[in-house]
């Protein structure tokens, strides 16, 4: 058998980082990674970049040596991610602040309104549902998190921690505070805006929640695979039919029913700013599901059925 | 910061026209700019610019001959700073299309501090039209606008007069922090006037459980100068040297 050679330089000053001999041709990008990593601790194999072209796409950790192009030697070419962070932390954390952030401001807690609110109780019933509604949410998605999504890549830059929060924790803080604020009106057409909207908000959170669990029984345990999703029995799945991203156009669904049943512009404002988020995401998906399958149903789009 | 924001990212262009090319105004970077048609409305455009900034400067030194003054200014050429400098607002649009290389966000964010200062501060709160610090900012855009839209007019016909680039890359270093000041002391004071009136302000309780203080918005927004302006200083003084020290190069070889 015999052994491939592959040098790493860096990227962007061709230095020579790394000789490595003796590579066995059915090597993988991860394990060559690993051995990088002997030489360079500070570079862990989840902030490597290798590429066969300085300026070209990452080559993949599952990519198997032999096939890639190259000759007996090969040459990789190296960047730094920077110091990267695993998708699950940055999920829990930026799911717990929300969670914890609005019930500081649903239990009135000191500092936030005036002193003699502290620790009161709202007298309006849709303040308190309000507040079953957000937290559940919230604990859905860390439960979702821990036990049903099944992520492609494990780790993203570290500074997206800094900004997804800033972004969670912002709007969850600015919503609670009008929310449970004593001065807060509730809706204007009273307990039937509340029941239409709670009945919104739940329909789209088990729409949400049987699209996870669609997307992940589409891929094994440990894998990477990428399938074409489909509606399953579940009707909620249906979506598929007409949506690439049916989790999505449910997100933003329940968010619009959180926005009616409190009537609160800020609710209104995050709904528009997630949307805004996820139909660039859907609008993303979409494209990759056209480029890799060639047979990809012509009559969904990406978030909105027949519109967007 | 309108006025740091709007040279900002000035990186010379030599064909585009654009805010920020690659900061290589000797053309090494191969670029494919607008075609002929945009070409010649953008010429029109910076031409036009040009001259509707000179019309305020021109507007500015009339004023000042015929009163005797620096003072309240302003007045004398309030219509045409509203209409020339909200009419960079098309320059978002150009980024947007495609025929000027530039960032749509940060074209945005420049254009709009600026027709924020016009409209949300001077123009709504009267009482500050007669402060000098009107003035100072004013002086400061002007110049600034002079030389940019002229740099690009001519960048665009690929005759850049050395002059108008030493300018561009040069005279920044005092008008961005006097626009800075100027603006600054600007909406500082109008802060009394807006808190007096509740200007723009909607309070708790309403129908829509919503809240916006515009006295506190106003400040968030001079504390906001903290960050931003030292970063665009900096980086045009980075630019400068980049570009000016390139073109002495070019010129010593010849």
């Amino acid at each position: 058998m015999k052994h491939y050679e592959v040098e790493i330089l860096d990227a962007k000053t061709r230095e020579k980082l790394c000789f490595l001999d003796k590579v066995e041709p059915h090597a993988t990008i991860a394990e060559i990674k690993n051995l990088f990593t002997k030489t360079h601790p500070q570079w862990y194999p989840a902030r490597q970049s290798l590429r066969l072209d300085p300026k070209g796409k990452s080559l993949k950790d599952e990519d198997i040596l032999q096939k890639l192009p190259v000759g007996t030697t090969a040459t990789l070419y190296f960047r730094d991610l920077g110091a990267q962070i695993s998708w699950v932390t940055v999920f829990l954390t930026e799911y717990a602040g929300p969670l914890f952030i609005y019930l500081l401001f649903y239990f009135r807690v000191p500092f936030i309104y005036g002193h003699k609110y502290d620790f009161t109780s709202s007298r309006h019933t849709v303040v308190h549902l309000a507040c079953i509604c957000h937290s559940f949410h919230y604990v859905k998605r860390l439960l979702e998190t821990l036990f049903v999504h099944r992520f492609s890549h494990g780790t993203m830059p570290l500074r997206n921690i800094f900004k997804n929060c800033t972004y969670y924790w912002g709007f969850a803080a600015w919503m609670a505070y009008y929310i449970n604020h004593p001065l807060y009106t509730p809706p204007t057409y009273g307990a039937q805006q509340v029941k239409l909207a709670l009945a919104i908000f739940v329909i789209c959170q088990l729409g949400n929640f049987s699209i996870h669990m669609a997307l992940r029984d589409l891929r094994p345990a440990g894998s990477k695979t990428r399938k074409i999703p489909y509606p399953t029995k579940n009707p909620f799945t249906w979506l598929f039919l007409l949506v690439s991203c049916p989790n999505y156009t449910y997100e933003v669904g329940s968010w619009i029913g959180f926005a009616i049943m409190t009537q609160c512009l800020p609710v209104a404002l995050f709904s528009l700013v997630g949307f805004t988020q996820m139909t660039i995401w859907a609008k993303g998906k979409h494209r990759s599901y056209l480029k890799e399958f060639r047979d990809y149903p012509p009559l969904r789009m990406p978030i909105i059925p027949f519109l967007l | 910061m309108a006025a740091a924001a709007a040279t900002a990212a000035a990186k010379g262009n030599g064909g585009g026209g654009g805010r920020a090319g690659a900061g290589d105004a000797s053309g090494t970077r191969k670029k494919k700019g607008p075609g002929p048609l945009a070409t010649a409305y953008l010429v029109i455009y910076n031409v036009v610019m040009t001259a509707g900034w000179l019309v305020i400067a021109v507007g500015l030194v009339r004023a000042y001959l015929a009163k005797g003054s620096y003072h309240s200014l302003y007045y004398s050429i309030e219509k045409p700073l509203k209409f020339f400098q909200t009419g960079a607002l098309l320059e978002i649009l150009h980024c947007a299309i495609g025929i000027v290389p530039s960032s749509v966000v940060l074209t945005s964010f420049q254009v709009m501090s600026r027709v924020f200062l016009i409209w949300a501060v001077t123009h709504s709160v009267k009482e500050v039209q007669s402060e000098d610090s009107v003035l100072l900012f004013v002086i400061a855009w002007t110049i600034t606008e002079i030389i940019r839209y002229s740099f690009y007019t001519f960048s665009l016909l690929n005759h850049l007069p050395y002059l108008i680039k030493w300018a561009r890359y040069t005279l920044f270093i005092v008008l961005y922090p006097m626009g800075v000041s100027g603006e600054l002391l600007t909406i500082y004071a109008a802060l009394p006037f807006v808190r007096q009136a509740g200007l723009y302000s909607i309070s708790l309780p309403n129908k829509y459980n919503f809240s916006f203080d515009y006295h506190a918005f106003l400040i968030l927004i001079m504390i906001s100068y903290i960050p931003i302006f030292p970063q665009l200083y900096f980086h045009m003084i980075h630019q400068r040297r980049k570009i000016l020290s390139h073109t002495e190069e070019h010129k010593k070889f010849e």
